[in-house]
């Protein structure tokens, strides 16, 4: 029994040693990362602010598209957020035991997605300095309303949803990094401190803790969920072809899941990767989370479907004009790419066990992220080509639109805007919830002591049967 | 020092190329100072407030005349023989320069008045100048209210040396109706002469909607005429049809001033359910602080 405790123990500690290896060290390649990443975001701020002298005539967004490619990324931003609450929400309350190790990176996409897609509308302003007024003069009416308040409330709600599960290793992090030698101990000994809020694992403590973590897994989802349904709104509350369509509230958020998962995946993969997480996240965790990308991509499937084929049945004119762009023109590349490569293709691979391993799937994931980032922009872009009132007496360029350098370089400086965020954060904290994987082993260990226990009574049991005379030892 | 300054000018010059290139606005000319234009109009108001509007245009590098933004314009009247300054106004984006004339200007012999717009001394623009002569004239609107033929007269009458209003013959006055946005012609033929007594008398046309009252505003206006300019004058009147406005049975809830209040409710409970349970985890971690404190004592 002691050697046991003793192996228990042991296991416990390797655990806590591979969660906070890598934030003990900020090694070359990082710092290099980093550096790439503050010329991305460099760049993309010089050209914003030359945006906002210059007004938004230097993008390539005129009056019949003035949506382009940042309120696509938006929408996009907003879908990969979705992913903390799917993978740590959803499989929390169903008590999936597999989640442990992946619960903090989803969690933490979830945030950094969320604050860099709540930035981008404002980016997309002309006048960015009013933004006050909205909250001033904001009708609460309109549905750009509903999206700030949402948003807002979601963003919240993902920091204390990442946060709350931290306080125990902010703890361990606080009585064990603090000690060792790592880069900015004094800042990181005060930011541990804070972060702990004092936490000493008190019984009172952990019973405050599995209670606000019950309550924040509870009201997550349904926030998580408005918020996507809101940002449809934005759409389909307007009476636009291709937009005003009763399904897109699921639609968006059915789209959303199955990006963000997918996300969710690259995250694991690479973590997995560089730090050396392979005892952990591991061949199953793929497996598992393959399936479920592949159920959400079977149900996006479906509401594409009836988001094109009932439209296209009808074939109502400006419907019509729209559906013909898509399907055989200007667009139809584009569009059947983004059907068939990165809805219908991962399809199929997913459902070949083959395809749900660790070296295949972030490849398919790869292609779903990037599928769902171009029917994004399929959303926004064609319908604002397509407006009731034809397009005449303006210059030709307006009745077409592809976004030009300043965009891109906003655009790329958000997404590294994330990256950072996330070495950053992966460079501070553990990237696995510690103490939620030593429950993990702490239960695997308990059932494991009740199997052995079980099948020794069974046994006993049996031989009381043949020897009536012998007492049993438990 | 010298150095400093070479380097601080070619610095100065870079940045300001670069800047040119970035914002893509390239107003100077190619080679030295390029050729300008002025038009100049004068209006007299139904306020009786006189205007002279100047439109500046400038050759581009395609030889193309285009509207010359943020271009000093330096307005003159003439006084026996002499030019007194009135005043220097920039041009606005469309190559505007507004000038608001003042009640007492000096008058030629025959009451008329010359105004002299200038641009002098500009680095991107030639010297250029033009000028106008105009007298000042009244438009008089007459109609009754009651008057079942719907008659509008209008009177354009000049003053005399002595004072007294001398009636103006064969001056083509035109007809309008005040919409929302600008004036809409009251007929297809919207035209009258003035006669002996300076009168031009316009039937108003029925059906012209007017707003819930019937009331539509009148607008008389002598455009571009050689001798007055341009110079308008405008009355309201019951005489358009009432504007009935049918309420939607189903307004979009966007377009209305307040929100129905089952929104309101149902936004405010759903968020307000939400942001009270934030406070109720963030009131627990207080607690788990509190947790340790009290350990500590302990």
């Amino acid at each position: 029994m002691a050697i046991e405790i003793n192996n228990l123990n042991q296991e416990i500690e390797t655990v806590r040693e591979d969660c906070l290896r890598p934030t003990q060290k900020w090694g070359r390649s990082t710092q290099i990362w980093i550096g790439c990443l503050l010329i991305v975001m460099g760049w993309g701020l010089y050209c914003y602010i030359h945006q906002l002298r210059d007004g938004l005539g230097v993008t390539a967004m005129r009056d019949y598209v003035s949506w382009g490619l940042y309120i696509s990324t938006f929408i996009f931003f907003i879908g990969i957020s979705h992913s903390g609450t799917l993978v740590s929400a959803i499989l929390r309350i169903t008590k999936q035991e597999w989640r442990r190790p992946i619960t903090r990176s989803a969690e933490l996409l979830t945030v950094v997605s969320l604050l860099f897609g709540g930035i981008i509308p404002i980016i997309d302003l002309g006048r960015p300095d009013r933004i006050g007024n909205l909250f001033i003069f904001g009708r609460i009416q309109s549905p750009l309303m509903w999206d700030v308040i949402a948003i807002c409330t979601y963003l919240t709600g993902s920091m204390l949803f990442l946060f709350l599960p931290m306080i125990p290793d902010m703890a361990l992090c606080r009585d064990r990094l603090t000690v060792c030698d790592s880069p900015f101990k004094k800042f990181r000994k005060w930011l541990y401190t804070k972060m702990a809020i004092g936490w000493t694992g008190t019984k009172s403590q952990w019973h405050r803790l599995e209670l606000t973590m019950t309550i924040m897994t509870i009201v997550i989802i349904p926030v998580a969920v408005s918020v996507h349904t809101v940002v449809s709104y934005i759409f389909a509350m307007t009476l636009r072809p291709g937009w005003n369509s009763t399904v897109f509230g699921p639609y968006f958020v059915a789209g959303a899941l199955y990006s963000g998962s997918a996300a969710v995946i690259l995250g694991m993969a690479v973590f997995r990767k560089l730090y050396h997480l392979e005892k952990y996240i591991t061949p199953r965790h793929f497996d598992l989370m393959g399936r479920i990308v592949l159920a959400l991509t079977l149900i996006y499937a479906y509401l594409n479907l009836n988001e094109y084929w009932i439209p296209a049945y009808n074939m109502v004119t400006a419907e019509g004009h729209l559906l013909s762009d898509l399907f055989y023109g200007s667009y139809s590349k584009a569009f059947w790419t983004c059907q068939f490569g990165t809805v219908l293709l991962p399809i199929i691979i997913m459902s070949i066990p083959k395809g749900r391993t660790p070296s295949i799937l972030p490849i398919t994931c790869i292609i779903i992220v990037a599928g769902a980032w171009v029917k994004r922009y399929l959303i926004v872009v064609p319908t604002l080509l397509h407006p009731f009132m034809p397009i005449q007496e303006v210059p030709g360029t307006w009745s077409s639109y592809f976004p030009n350098y300043v965009e891109f370089s906003v655009t790329a400086a958000c997404l590294a805007g994330i990256f950072l965020l996330i070495t950053i954060f992966s460079k501070l904290f553990p990237m696995m919830a510690v103490w939620e994987v030593e429950e993990g082993i702490l239960i695997e260990h308990d059932k494991k002591v009740a199997s052995e226990l079980r099948t020794k009574r069974e046994a006993e049991e049996a031989d009381m049967v043949s020897n009536p005379l012998k007492q049993p030892t438990y | 020092m010298n150095i400093i300054i070479k380097r601080a000018s070619v610095e100065i010059a870079i940045i300001g190329l670069f800047c040119g290139i970035v914002s893509g606005q390239d107003q100077s000319p190619a080679k030295g100072k390029s050729e300008a234009t002025i038009e100049l109009s004068y209006y007299k108001k139904a306020d009786m407030s006189k205007t002279v509007v100047a439109v500046i245009k400038a050759k581009n590098n395609d030889g193309k005349f285009v509207p010359a933004k943020n271009t000093q314009v330096n307005f003159y009247v003439m006084h026996n023989k002499e030019q007194q300054k009135l005043n220097i106004v920039k041009t606005d984006n469309s190559g505007h320069a507004i000038l608001v004339l003042q009640k007492d200007l000096p008058l030629n012999e025959d009451l008329s008045f010359t105004i002299v717009a200038k641009i002098e001394n500009d680095s991107l623009y030639e010297d250029t100048e033009e000028q106008v002569h105009y007298k000042d004239a009244d438009l008089t609107l007459n109609l009754n209210p009651h008057d079942t033929a719907r008659l509008v007269t209008v009177k354009v009458t000049e003053t005399g040396k002595d004072g007294k209003e001398i009636p103006v013959h064969g001056a083509d006055v035109k007809f309008y109706v005040q919409r929302l946005f600008g004036i809409m012609p009251a007929a297809e033929d919207n035209t009258i002469g003035t006669d002996d007594k300076g009168e031009a008398s316009f039937a108003f046309p029925k059906n012209i909607p007017g707003d819930t009252s019937g009331v539509v505003t009148i607008v008389a206006r002598m455009v571009d005429n050689e001798q007055f300019g341009n110079v308008e004058n405008k009355a309201a009147t019951s005489w358009g049809s009432v504007l009935a406005i049918v309420k939607d049975p189903f307004p979009r809830a966007l377009w209305e001033p307040y929100a129905p209040l089952p929104l309101v409710i149902t936004i405010t409970t759903l968020f307000g359910g939400v942001w009270f349970t934030y406070f109720f985890i963030f009131f627990q971690l207080r607690k788990v602080k509190k947790d340790d404190q009290l350990k500590m004592r302990q």
